[in-house]
């Protein structure tokens, strides 16, 4: 790890003037590191600028530590590794923190975390509707499918809107087909309705909530009932047998003029701009929507997807609510959602380096604290946003912090009801908000933190009694099999490491970074002390339950 | 916050719950709330998910198209009839009323959860907080060692907002049973309720004793306050707060009101043995234990828990095998309650977020309907036995005494005793009423 990441003055010199790199955009050309710079600067101008005509004293760039754990988080979906954590910490380098972006966005981690992310987003019924569940193996794999091999988010989108949803003359079983890699589960979430597909679609890929005009008129925008109906009306082919999720669907691919409900009158498929589409015979209308939706010159795509990693980023997006685009809710920054639009389409719909271009400025690498009173509109970006963890960048860190590795188990679409860990976690934590940055914690959740049987068991020294030997006070084993390892049973079995370096690693271990000498004093005497037991394991145990507690650990600042 | 030091903050925070020694932790201190001369009054809100149908509930249309198949039976109320799928409710009419003129405009299941169950309409940048957080603020106390607020199996799904404190803060935040993020989790044919219904992880870890457990905690404090206090937001500040009020209830001996297994068995069965049944029974030891506020939601029988009540489709099946479990539930909670002394005192709500087109669509369903339906008060604060407000014939608009949503909210305040006018500052920094200035409460049903 550390000699792949230790890098001569010359390849680093190559690195900066954009001659080395093994990044490559969507189409395949090289992403040039001084691009990411242009685009980084773009975004610092407008920020600045803002901040500057509001009197606003912006917050210093953050720590190492707070960039490596931020970053983790934001790309991977888990806090770094104690020997990630080192490793970065000593790098001397100074573009250490672009590289470890780019670095990141190569690992499965990035390929892991993204997927959920875009299934969360796309697939939102699977948080109400536990049956839509089922679908969820077979669109993630999809997603990690593109995802791995980078391709373009135009290019996703597409897919998605044009994918083959005939289940069939012969109608064949769609048990059969859970777990096939393809975005079919998009629509059989969305009940395969017409009505549900248009408002889905306008608001996840164009940031437009046309669907209170499906019953009536907006009533606070301009959108009126039959344009809705006009934009369902390019799915009006598609014919549902059945009721439930999972009934087989036939198309009539050509199909584009729908009845609206309890009226006379029939819509005929529009664009949301109102222009009249240019059908081709037999062409299938979802395909002529689909390329109106990705062209460059339509006038939300692009702005919609760049506002969603943004906000994926910040915990608060230029347009806040993320898919909320009205004249009634203008963005934030107009012009730098303009530009960064722009060269989102310029290179290529490419997400890596949208990612990238974001996390070089220093809007993003402000630190969370609040370093002056004028820094309180999050819209402003004037300190980084504290944002809660969603469900699963909570259990992986959890999982990385204790040692945890939970065994893999492929096939198993009935990711709910398991009584492991993961699932409890995972249900426990799940939010209702859309905005990690509005998300609250429970009661409940700080319960199971504090009593609940995972934590218990990472932080448990065994064998309470008299003085036993190293191997009978490793803590208990995590899992149903037994499986796993331990960061305490590691530093416990460890002879050469005194309190203040087990302290340490417990620290970056949980909260990627070393104590302040003052936590150190406080904490290696508790452990020194032995705690309320008169017994140092335990006491470390302690540390280790306060740290694994902390709202530095349970939140990305 | 900057100017204040570490220490200060240290000593200002010994004030809250990390500050406290866990060393209290058997002491017994809950009183039954019943036993108090000054109690406060309570209020339980059932909530029917998806808006049921007044006509075939409490505004039934015998003769017309629109009534539909179900008929009206007679109630200990003289003159108020309901649906004869709701008989032992009909028994307990005297402490009911139904208010059959309720008009509203969201036909939309978010927006109208939203008005609903904050008083407001959705809009702009002011986060209204849910009726639930509003009431408890009022009648609860700061310190007491339950929440003041239990929503017991909410579907928040549709309109998380509706579901929360809003600008009132996290300190006002439901403690949530039964329900895991936005989902029921209880699951068919199984007795998953009774585990969904209590508190989980309560208890202290084996072999963690209260004096290591105050030490944890301690450490805990001396990271947090730090945090917490450099970076102040809605995340870090919730985060302080829930632990705040886990560990209060981890000390308090009150939470043995969370366990049902005391109740005897044919009080059990008269509830009904499933979520919204059992959810009645908690509402009412918790109510007795000193909880101002409690909701039960009721989304759906057995496994289905969702829309319930949103029956585009077979409404009168589904409404049919809804109100069997919604009957018992409802009528032994008043009975109940009144056995104790504790109905004079406590006020049971039933809606949901609209009602349901008189008109009978080709799929045997009603579809949204907001202009004319209805909403039940009963038991403390209201004068039962009647009913209020009027629909035309066929049910399809209000013919006398429409009813608001904030002329409801002022209602409901009012007979619990809080000023509908109070204010509380929004997040906007404008100050809100509990209920719209417009609102005027329904004096004629109002004890």
């Amino acid at each position: 790890m550390s000699a792949r990441r230790r890098i001569t003055p010359l390849a680093g010199a190559m690195l900066l003037l954009g001659l080395a790199g093994p990044a490559f955009s969507a189409d395949n050309r090289p992403v040039k590191p001084a691009d990411v710079a242009r685009v980084a600067a773009i975004i610092d101008r407008h920020i600045d600028k803002r901040l500057k005509d509001n009197a606003v004293t912006p917050a210093p760039i953050a720590s190492d530590a707070e960039f490596l754990r931020r970053t983790y988080l934001s790309i991977t979906g888990r806090v770094p590794r104690v020997a990630e954590a080192h490793e970065f910490l000593n790098d001397r380098s100074p573009d250490k923190r672009q590289k470890l972006v780019k670095e990141l966005l190569e690992t499965p981690g990035y390929i892991t975390h993204y997927s959920t992310f875009w299934r969360g987003v796309l697939m939102p019924e699977v948080s109400a509707d536990l049956q839509t569940r089922f679908l969820v193996p077979g669109f993630e794999a999809w997603l990690r499918d593109e995802l791995r091999k980078g391709t373009a988010y135009d290019d996703m989108v597409k897919q998605i809107l044009t994918t083959k949803i005939d289940s069939g003359r012969n109608m064949r079983n769609i048990y059969a087909r859970l777990g096939e890699a393809n975005p079919v589960a998009f629509f059989q979430a969305k009940q395969a309705q017409p009505e549900n597909l248009a408002a889905a679609v306008s608001r996840m890929f164009l940031g437009v909530r046309i669907e209170c005009a499906q019953c009536h008129d907006h009533p606070s925008d301009t959108w009126k009932r039959e344009q809705f109906w006009s934009f369902a009306a390019f799915f009006a082919g598609i014919q549902r047998r059945g009721t439930n999720v999972f009934a087989s669907v036939r198309e009539i691919p050509d199909r584009r003029e729908i009845a609206i409900p309890d009226t006379d009158q029939v819509a005929q498929a529009k664009f949301l701009d109102g222009k009249t589409p240019q059908f081709r015979f037999r062409k299938p209308a979802r395909e002529t929507l689909a390329e109106w939706i990705t062209a460059k010159d339509n006038p939300y795509f692009a702005k919609m997807a760049v506002n969603r990693i943004w906000h994926k980023l910040f915990g608060v997006g230029i347009v806040e609510p993320v898919d909320d685009f009205t004249s009634l809710n203008p963005p934030s920054h107009p012009e730098l959602l303009n530009e960064l639009a722009n060269e989102f389409k310029k290179h290529n719909y490419d997400l890596k380096f949208l990612v990238r271009a974001i996390a070089a400025s220093k809007a993003y690498q402000r630190t969370s604290r609040q370093t002056h009173a004028s820094q309180s509109n999050p819209q402003l970006f004037a300190r980084m946003t504290v944002q809660a963890l969603t469900p699963e960048q909570l259990f992986d860190s959890l999982a990385t912090a204790v040692g945890y590795y939970q065994p893999f188990q492929t096939q198993n679409p009935f990711v709910f009801g398991r009584n492991d860990s993961r699932s409890e976690i995972l249900e426990l934590f799940a939010n209702d908000s859309e905005s990690p940055a509005e998300r609250t914690a429970t009661i409940l959740q700080a319960l199971a933190m504090m009593n609940g049987r995972f934590i218990t068991e990472a932080t448990s020294v065994g064998g309470s009694s008299g003085r036993s030997t190293p191997t009978s006070r490793r803590p208990r084993r995590f899992g149903p099999n037994g499986r796993g390892s331990n960061t305490l049973a590691a530093l416990l079995d460890f002879p050469l490491a005194d309190t203040k370096q087990r302290v340490e690693t417990l620290f970056l271990a949980t909260l990627s970074r070393k104590p302040t000498p003052d936590e150190s004093a406080r904490f290696v005497k508790y452990v020194e002390s032995g705690g309320p037991k008169q017994d140092k394991d335990k006491a470390l145990a302690d540390v280790f339950w306060a740290l694994l507690n902390s709202g530095e650990f349970a939140l990305n600042h | 916050m900057e100017s204040l030091s570490r220490r200060d903050w240290m000593k200002l925070s010994a004030f809250g719950a990390f500050g406290c020694s866990m060393s209290g932790w058997m002491r017994a201190l809950a009183a039954d709330a019943a036993k108090h001369p000054q109690r406060k009054r309570a209020c339980i809100l059932l909530w029917m998910t998806g808006g049921p149908p007044q006509t075939d509930t409490f505004d039934l249309k015998p003769g017309h198209a629109n009534g539909g198949k179900f008929k009206p039976i007679k109630t200990a109320a003289p003159g108020v009839e309901i649906s004869e799928h709701l008989p032992q409710l009909a028994k307990q009419m005297k402490h009911v009323v139904p208010i059959r003129s309720m008009s509203t405009k969201e036909g939309d299941h978010s927006r109208a959860t939203f008005l609903l169950r904050t008083g407001y309409t959705p809009q702009g940048p002011v986060q209204y907080p849910t009726m639930g957080s509003v009431l408890s603020k009022e009648l609860g106390g700061r310190e007491s060692e339950l929440p003041n607020y239990v929503s017991i199996a909410p579907y928040r799904f549709l309109s998380p907002a509706a579901y929360g404190p809003g600008f009132l803060g996290p300190k006002y935040s439901p403690l949530v049973v039964g329900n895991n993020g936005g989902v029921p989790i209880v699951q068919p044919g199984n007795n998953a309720y009774e585990r969904a219904l209590k508190v989980q992880n309560l208890d202290l870890p084996d072999g963690v004793d209260v004096a290591e457990a105050d030490a944890r905690l301690s450490l805990l404090r001396s990271l947090d306050d730090e945090f917490v206090s450099t970076r102040p937001g809605v995340t870090t500040n919730s985060h302080k707060a829930a632990y705040q009020q886990a560990v209060r209830m981890m000390r308090s001996k009150a939470v043995k009101a969370f366990q049902l297994d005391g109740e005897p068995a044919k009080l059990r069965d008269r509830y009904g043995r499933n979520q919204f049944g059992q959810g009645c029974l908690l509402a009412r030891r918790l109510v007795e234990h000193g909880v101002p506020f409690v909701e039960i939601s009721l989304n759906g029988v057995n496994g289905n828990q969702s829309f319930a009540w949103d029956t585009h489709t077979n409404n009168f099946n589904s409404v049919q095998k809804l109100c069997e479990v919604l009957d018992p539930g409802w009528a032994t909670l008043l009975d109940d309650l009144k056995d104790r002394g504790l109905l004079d005192t406590t006020l049971v709500v039933w809606m949901g977020e609209f009602g349901r087109t008189p008109k009978i669509n080709r799929n045997q369903g009603r579809d949204h309907f907001p202009a004319a339906w209805s909403t039940v008060l009963c038991g403390g604060g209201v004068k039962g036995g009647r009913s209020y407000g009027k629909t035309s014939n066929d049910g399809m608009k209000v013919d006398d005494k429409p009813v608001s949503v904030p002329d409801l909210m002022a209602t409901i305040a009012t007979a619990v005793g809080i000023d509908p006018k109070k204010q509380n500052m929004s997040n906007i920094g404008r100050p809100i009423r509990i209920a719209d200035p417009e609102a005027k409460s329904i004096k004629e049903i109002l004890a």
